[in-house]
């Protein structure tokens, strides 16, 4: 592999909207990106507009584009136009992975000994590096969207994690295509191994005299989690009903004829007689990982010839791998059930768990028409369904999803991902994530007892959680109210949320003794530097400290960056109450104003008025 | 291998309210247990083994006589081999009937991997229950390739078929029969003390243990999940101060409009509370029981055992709990990946029978297991595809063990008993296994008319598995 040095992607702090596209284009560079063209049309009026019109409108907004406002970047586009903030975004090159995890090979093969830490986990410390640093925060809030549709994930603990670019190169077919279109993102990953691999069509053969029968698995789940669903659906997202019941599109008999579609595909370079088993040429065949990064090959004589029927698609018998694929794919995209249910799920990523019909219509109607007017009067997208630039626009720029209209309807907001509290918390305090290896807390989050979320690490195809979950018991369950995230609340993952976030607020890194994390890191053969490793992964909470002794000044500041001014006077009053108990010996007192700071952060991230991104 | 978040290194911390008496209290948590009327004598648990991602229970129970095993050896072929020599007939371990003479010669027998859960059947602590599956009416093959049989929703979809097990709906479904059969524990009575405890998982539970009443409680495998920072503080500040810090955590201070937000809210205090309660009871002592592996099921099953064991002190005479393993969706792999799930299933059921033989509760606490569906008889290569019926295990001293109960069809493809593949068409509706469950937890049959309203749709078998 080849070595390139580790890529610093800090944040763009203060920038004016003009200055905006050029430093945004010197942040982290891409690599070859296939992503299609991103068309923009029309006027560009650089007036103010709703979503960037006053700092809460600002903040609100980039908490729901991004992986948390930055306060001098809240400041610094209050009064400029979301629209050009919105398009300087999607001209972005994308920040990718593959490129860091190079670098971390490199560095684990330079040091004395070779880290299996550094190279395994290589994919989430990615992750988490660019969710904090990166400038194209836009595009990676969608990847991380999309791959809680599209799910592969590590959590298994065999190919998946033995071979970490197999995640890399999944990762950056999310990020290549997050501002592409769907219908191309489908087919990138229908070639893509670690598909094959986690629906287990990789080497999946047509039916024999065996008895052997063609792997129904991603037939299945491309159609009822990454397409169409299994009920048909009104343009609103809604189920059609006939006899009020609602109608089925496909039967198992439509799952076997689209499983002889994906027949005949297999990872480049491995000799199938020799290694019939892919676990076995783990550590065996020396490409393996690079041929993760590439498509899949495909092979005619193991591809059925049968006819391939399914959802009122027929391909023709006798038509070969790569036809067949293009044709299903473009049979299953024409369904018009493709835009009403992934636009849905699009919208509980970024702006509500239960939007109105009318928000799901009007969001699958850009996606439909592959084009969306900016409130500035540009055009994004190319015309072509699918298209995802005028989807994810239509999105945050919806009435529905606007301040105003959103705050006044207590049926409107999301509870925050827990991934996107802990980068929120890291983005608002300023904290070095150059270095995400020293952070081993970070290696697996997965757990109830942290964040009951990792990155690419849902338990299963289904998500962390279902978008048609109601949760049993509660208020917005008798509403009948679909609230995804709710599924991973319970007593024991709450708990956890306070506790991981205890430690990252009271102070990272700064909590554990510097001794202790360099002797772990040594274990681990992880090269580090002393200096860095007392800089990574603390809260900066300068400007916190300096209004501690006033606990209504701090309160404002933090409502401010973290909470978009909706901190209730109930909860203010009580964080309040809190911090004034810890007395302040003199004006001096620094670790007092330290600890004030930290716990009125904590006790921000840890109230409802948080947890729930309204 | 990872740092353990604490707050024990922040010196600063320390000066919170020098000097101030170690803290007492946790608000709202009681500091003596009060006795209460639960009476153990009479406990009962019902604990779901789920296995998620639907268990080929054709790699489980396998045909015994030599024909009926070749024949089904040769449809397995391809990764029968692999499974070496497990998967011999004299590897087998065949199950004999005790309703049949002891001279009839076993039909079937277990995976070799299930020699402990044999040795339960032998003794008559474990039973099998062929062919189960989601119904809304018996059904002939006949009838579902006409298209005129009234069938679930969703056949051999994960999420929905995991759905309509609990809770006899698609995804989407509220109340499961677990939790409905707590709402009859509840509703008479039972529990009145602690309610919380009467329906506990260790696993994101589907709607299983929730009912119009009860919901249900999480808990870890390593005990009560503790707030960290509460512990800290408790020891070094002001008591008030810990209140307020509690307080605030548990949401006491919102009164926001937002939906959401209340929900949170509400799942924040009550975890908090419940936690404290139970981890209270924990600490009071419990035995240690011995004999539970490393693997993930063991973990769970040896925090329920845990969990039973202080049963008096959370008020509890009735308790429904569910327990998960994960990883039987083998699409591949087969031969590799399910011996190691059957291990683990074997090991950790027979652990917790023991432990329960040693609170003396064998005959108060029946375990049995539930998964998405069966599997297809045919296979893909390594592994195969989504079913419907399976077949499924009772554990525990009040199981009429020692034989097998239901129809097992052939390991033929093309019967009467399959759509396709070897796809089963259940013989026994999930409906009717949980009824025989209800009667014995002690609901009337009203009770178990709310909680399975199709039941009546089915003819009750001439059999009791417990």
């Amino acid at each position: 592999m080849i070595s390139q040095p580790l890529q610093l992607c800090r944040p763009i702090l203060a920038f004016s909207s003009t200055l905006a596209a050029s430093l945004l284009l010197t942040g982290c560079g891409g690599d070859d990106s296939s992503a299609a063209p991103i068309v923009i049309e029309g006027p560009s009026v650089t007036t103010s507009e709703g979503a960037f019109a006053t700092s809460q409108s600002t903040a609100r907004f980039l908490t729901q584009a991004t992986f948390g406002p930055v306060p001098s970047q809240i400041s610094g586009l209050t009064g400029t136009s979301a629209s050009s903030w919105f398009a300087q975004q999607l001209a972005m090159e994308p920040t990718l992975v593959e490129p860091e995890f190079e670098a971390y090979i490199a560095l684990s093969e330079e040091a004395a000994q070779e880290s299996d830490e550094l190279s395994f986990a290589a994919p989430s410390f990615v992750f988490w590096k660019h969710a904090i640093e990166a400038p194209d925060q836009l595009r990676l809030r969608m990847a991380f969207a999309l791959s809680q549709i599209l799910v592969v994930s590590d959590a298994g603990g065999e190919i998946l994690s033995d071979v970490p670019e197999s995640m890399v190169g999944y990762q950056d077919i999310l990020r290549n295509h997050a501002f592409g279109n769907y219908r191309d993102l489908l087919e990138a990953i229908t070639y893509n191994p670690a598909m094959g691999e986690w629906l287990t069509y990789m080497g999946n053969q047509k039916a024999d005299e065996t008895g052997r029968v063609p792997d129904e698995n991603y037939a299945r789940e491309l159609l009822q989690l990454f397409t169409v669903g299994i009920v048909e659906l009104q343009p609103n997202g809604e189920p059609r009903l006939q006899n009020g019941q609602p109608v089925e599109l496909y039967n198992n008999q439509d799952v076997t004829g689209l499983a002889r579609v994906f027949t005949g595909l297999d990872i480049a370079g491995l000799d199938r007689s020799v290694f019939p088993s892919l676990v076995d040429a783990v550590g065996e065949v020396d490409d393996l990982g690079e041929n993760f990064l590439r498509p899949m090959t495909f092979n005619d004589a193991l591809h059925s010839e049968r006819e391939k029927t399914f959802l009122n698609c027929s391909i023709p018998a006798g038509t070969r791998t790569l036809d067949s694929i293009t044709q299903a794919l473009d049979c299953i995209m024409a369904h018009p059930n493709v835009g009403p249910f992934v636009s849905r799920q699009l919208i509980q990523r970024f702006t509500t768990s239960a939007p109105s019909p009318a928000y799901v219509e009007r969001v699958a109607a850009a996606f439909d028409a592959g084009r969306f007017l900016l409130p500035d009067g540009r055009q994004v997208g190319t015309g072509r369904k699918g298209d995802l630039p005028p989807t994810l626009a239509a999105i945050l720029f919806d009435a529905e999803a606007q301040v105003d209209a959103a705050l006044n309807n207590a049926q409107f907001g999301k509870i925050r991902e827990p991934v996107l509290r802990f980068t929120n918390w890291a983005r608002a305090f300023d904290v070095d994530a150059s270095k995400p290896e020293y952070a081993l807390e970070l290696t697996d989050t997965s757990n109830p007892s942290a964040l009951s979320q990792h990155p690419h690490r849902a338990r299963s195809v289904f998500n962390f959680y279902r978008p048609g979950y109601t949760a049993p018991g509660t208020q917005s369950g008798a509403l009948g109210m679909t609230v995804p995230e709710l599924q991973i609340v319970n007593a024991t993952s709450t708990t956890g949320y306070i506790n991981f976030m205890t430690f990252w607020t009271f102070g990272g890194l700064d909590m554990l003794d510097p001794g202790e994390i360099e002797e772990e890191l040594s274990e681990l053969n992880i090269p580090f530097d002393r200096a860095e490793v007392a800089r990574a992964w603390r809260p900066d909470y300068t400007a916190e400290i300096a209004v501690a002794d006033n606990a209504a000044a701090l309160l404002d500041r933090l409502d401010r960056n973290l909470l978009y001014g909706t901190l209730s006077s109930e909860a203010r009053a009580a964080i309040e109450r809190a911090v004034n108990q810890i007395p302040l010996d003199d004006e001096d007192d620094e670790d007092a104003r330290a600890l004030r700071a930290s716990l009125a952060v904590f006790l921000i991230m840890t109230s409802p008025d948080y947890l729930v991104q309204r | 291998m990872t740092h353990s978040p604490s707050v024990s290194r922040r010196n600063a911390i320390r000066m919170l309210g020098a000097g101030a008496v170690a803290g007492t209290a946790l608000s709202g948590a009681p500091g003596v247990f009060t006795s209460h009327a639960a009476d153990t004598f009479d406990y009962r648990a019902l604990v779901c083994v789920f296995l998620f991602g639907g268990m080929d229970s054709h790699d489980v129970l396998i045909p015994f006589q030599q024909a009926e095993y070749d024949g089904w050896r040769s449809i397995r072929r391809s990764f029968v081999a692999r499974q070496g020599a497990s998967r011999d007939r004299g590897a087998l371990l065949p199950l004999a009937r005790v309703s049949r003479p002891p001279e009839e010669p076993p039909q079937h027998a277990l995976a070799p991997e299930l020699a402990s859960i044999k040795a339960l059947y032998d003794a008559g602590d474990a039973a099998v229950i062929a062919n189960v599956g989601p119904l809304v009416e018996p059904v002939t093959r006949q009838a579902f390739e006409a298209g005129v049989a009234r069938v679930p929703p969703r056949l051999f979809s994960h999420n929905d078929q995991q759905n309509i097990w609990q809770a006899g709906a698609p995804e989407g479904a509220q109340f499961g029969w677990g939790g409905l059969f707590a709402d009859a524990v509840l509703a008479a009575g039972g529990n009145s003390f602690r309610p919380q405890f009467t329906t506990i998982t260790t696993e994101e539970v589907g709607p299983f243990l929730t009912g119009r009443t009860a919901s249900p409680y999480r808990i870890g495998i390593d005990g009560a999940a503790q707030v960290n920072i509460l512990e800290e503080f408790a020891d070094q500040t002001d008591p008030a101060f810990v209140s307020a810090v509690r307080d605030q955590l548990a949401g006491r201070s919102f009164m926001g409009e937002n939906v959401i937000e209340r929900d949170i809210a509400a799942k924040f205090g009550s975890g908090l509370d419940s936690n404290d309660f139970y981890g209270q009871a924990l600490a009071s002592g419990m035995p240690s029981f011995g004999g539970f592996g490393a693997g993930p099921l063991s973990a769970q099953l040896r925090a329920v055992a845990n969990t039973i064991a202080v049963r008096g002190r959370l008020s509890a005479s009735r308790q429904v709990f569910f327990v998960g393993l994960g990883g039987f969706d083998t699409h591949s792999a087969q031969a590799v990946d399910l011996p190691n799930l059957l291990r683990e299933l074997d090991s950790a059921t027979a652990a917790f029978h023991s432990a329960m033989a040693s609170l003396g509760l064998s005959r108060q606490v029946t375990l049995f297991t539930a998964s998405d569906f069966g599997r297809t008889l045919a296979v893909n290569g390594d592994g195969t595809d989504h079913g419907w019926g399976s077949h499924h295990f009772a554990i525990g001293g009040a199981v009429r063990g020692g034989e097998i109960y239901g129809e097992v069809p052939p390991s033929i493809i093309g019967h009467d008993q399959e759509v396709g593949g070897g796809r089963l068409i259940p013989s026994l509706a999930v409906d009717q296994y949980a009824a025989q469950l209800g009667r014995w937890f002690g609901l009337a049959p009203s009770e178990i008319g709310t909680a399975l309203p199709n039941l009546g749709r089915f003819t009750s078998p001439d059999w009791q598995f417990i």
